[in-house]
């Protein structure tokens, strides 16, 4: 009951603030971009005449459902990282911003269950952005009336954008301890830009899937990212969440509180 | 009785600096303890280690007999606080800032809010932002929040900053409405020492991490010195006779006499006859007391001497 009124209350506060609504805006544009670029490509007589843009368009290779719906699956591996990590970082950050967590760490109720309302708050919120960029995306392909749809295309898509979802959201925990460890957001923001680049050159240099920030985007098939991801990559995500969320519990139950 | 609020031997040493040395207090039920020390005495470390929020590195404390840790999560239940500036949600409203404490501390009363707001004067910006509050009325929101649940103890770190004078008496009252009438227990402290006077029943002074004196409320006029001051036309005529009579009279920071002597003290109506009788008639006489600033930095200078 007490688990449940607090993530009510994580969500009151997360619906309430400026942050979610920009992000959510940011976000929108992802997928849009992906539509325009696959209409471009659609058309072959709108790409020869917009120059630089039907050549970045060809990169992705052909305009139907499969090619698109693995667009979106990237859009969520690398902006899911950005994004996912923006809101982890301020539902943690902005108590120690605010100043609000002394309120929450008097209130009768074990500090793990505030701790663990906040996660779930975090990844129901991710969930909920991928679920809305996933729709949106999918919308934009009907509007742009793309070839081959099919139930089979769209299970094996379908787990793909699934399960490149779970592995972003699992490394959202890692900001969350970098939020109460720096008392605010700057300190995890500038950890999951410096991953994302890292990601990018660990990838390019061929060792991305010993990397727990590159293995989304591989694994949804980012473009010169081919890279035989084993069981142990997708270990190497779950492990990284884990400490992450380990090391986050700590601090709220251990570590003093200025 | 059984203390309310207890400190063990309380210590907290960073690495090479002791915040809170060895400090050991009790608080009865219904008491306002006012603690009073100047910034960076360790007032704040003493209040959050009693709030669980830092770890005492010697010593413990407990509330209502329940020592502080994490497992005793439930004694919160009773305990209101206030620590530091408040802060509130920025985002939310006054009444959603109130209603999400409610819902997290599980009050089942669904008007305590509309109550706390309107004993805290807060009705009127029940619907205001509360990033948009001015200092005094964020204030108003912490106590609010402290208050909501109707606690049995309050531990409250600089409740009067921000207040305006008529709120500094409001809040005054409400505490001791409180701690009188409904036997609320509160731990106070403050840097308006004046305002600690006028409502604590026992205080506390801190310097430099150690409890340097507790002063019952009843007995600290005692402590307090008292001198006659005493003006007359013919100043150096009145001090000579002053002195020659045996009262140590000597001219204080605003030229006038002052003597502390203990005849003079209990009698000033003597003086004064004194003086007539000497052909020098007082035109000023007056029996002044210390307050507690002037206690209180009487009290610090003699630790540092």
């Amino acid at each position: 009951m007490a688990f449940l009124r607090a993530v009510q209350v994580e969500m009151l506060k997360i619906r309430k603030s400026k942050m979610i609504w920009i992000t959510l805006a940011v976000f929108t544009m992802a997928p849009m971009m992906a539509g325009f670029f696959i209409f471009v490509l659609k058309n072959p007589a709108l790409a020869k005449s917009s120059g630089l843009i039907g050549d970045k368009a060809q990169i992705f290779g052909v305009a139907d459902w499969p090619t698109y719906l693995s667009m979106l699956a990237q859009i969520i591996a690398v902006g899911g990282i950005l994004v996912f990590g923006f809101v982890t970082s301020w539902v943690f950050g902005r108590e120690y911003a605010d100043r609000t967590i002394k309120d929450l760490l008097t209130l009768p109720t074990h500090r793990m269950i505030i701790i663990l309302a906040k996660f779930l708050a975090v990844m129901l919120t991710n969930l909920l952005l991928s679920v809305y960029i996933v729709l949106l995306g999918v919308s934009i392909g009907f509007f742009i009336q793309l070839p081959e749809w099919s139930l089979e295309m769209v299970l094996d898509k379908g787990f793909v954008l699934v399960a490149t979802t779970l592995l972003t959201l699992a490394l959202s925990a890692p900001p969350a301890f970098l939020a109460c460890y720096g008392r605010g957001y700057l300190a995890p923001i500038g950890f999951i830009l410096f991953m994302v680049v890292l990601a990018q050159v660990i990838a390019a240099a061929g060792y991305g899937a010993f990397f727990p920030w590159a293995v989304p985007a591989i694994f949804s098939g980012m473009a010169g990212t081919e890279t035989a991801l084993g069981a142990g990559s997708f270990f190497l995500v779950l492990f990284t969440g884990f400490i992450g969320l380990a090391a986050t519990v700590s601090w709220w139950l251990y570590a003093d509180q200025h | 009785m059984d203390p309310v609020i207890q400190l063990s031997q309380l210590s907290k040493r960073y690495k090479n600096f002791s915040a809170v040395e060895d400090v050991s207090l009790e608080i009865e039920k219904g008491e306002i303890y006012g603690f009073i020390g100047l910034n960076g005495s360790g007032k704040t470390t003493t209040i959050k280690m009693l709030l669980g929020m830092v770890r005492p590195s010697h010593g413990s404390c407990s509330i209502q007999g329940r020592k502080i840790e994490l497992s005793n999560h439930s004694m919160w239940a009773n305990v209101g606080s206030l620590v530091e500036t408040p802060y509130a949600y920025p985002e939310l409203t006054v009444k959603e800032n109130l209603e999400i404490f409610r819902q997290l501390r599980g009050v089942s009363d669904a008007d305590a809010v509309h109550q706390v707001m309107e004993q805290l004067k807060l009705t009127g910006y029940a619907d205001k932002k509360a990033g948009k509050l001015s200092l005094g009325n964020t204030q108003r929101l912490g106590i609010a929040k402290a208050l909501l649940h109707k606690p049995e103890i309050l531990i409250l770190d600089e409740p009067s900053n921000g207040l305006d004078p008529t709120g500094i008496i409001e809040v005054r009252e409400l505490f001791q409405h409180l701690a009188k009438d409904l036997g609320v227990t509160i731990f106070m402290s403050s840097h308006l020492l004046s305002e600690v006077a006028k409502i604590a029943t026992t205080i506390g002074v801190i310097h430099q991490g150690k409890l340097l004196q507790e002063i019952k409320a009843d007995g600290f006029k005692d402590l307090l010195r008292k001198r006659l001051v005493i003006d007359a036309r013919e100043k150096d005529r009145a001090m000579t006779e002053l002195n020659n009579a045996g009262y140590s009279a000597v001219f204080n920071k605003d030229g006038r006499i002052e003597t502390t002597a203990d005849y003079a003290l209990q009698y000033p109506d003597e003086i004064s006859r004194y003086l007539v009788s000497s052909g020098i008639p007082p035109t000023h006489l007056a029996l002044e007391e210390e307050d507690l600033e002037s206690y209180f930095l009487r009290v610090i200078t003699q630790r540092k001497e």
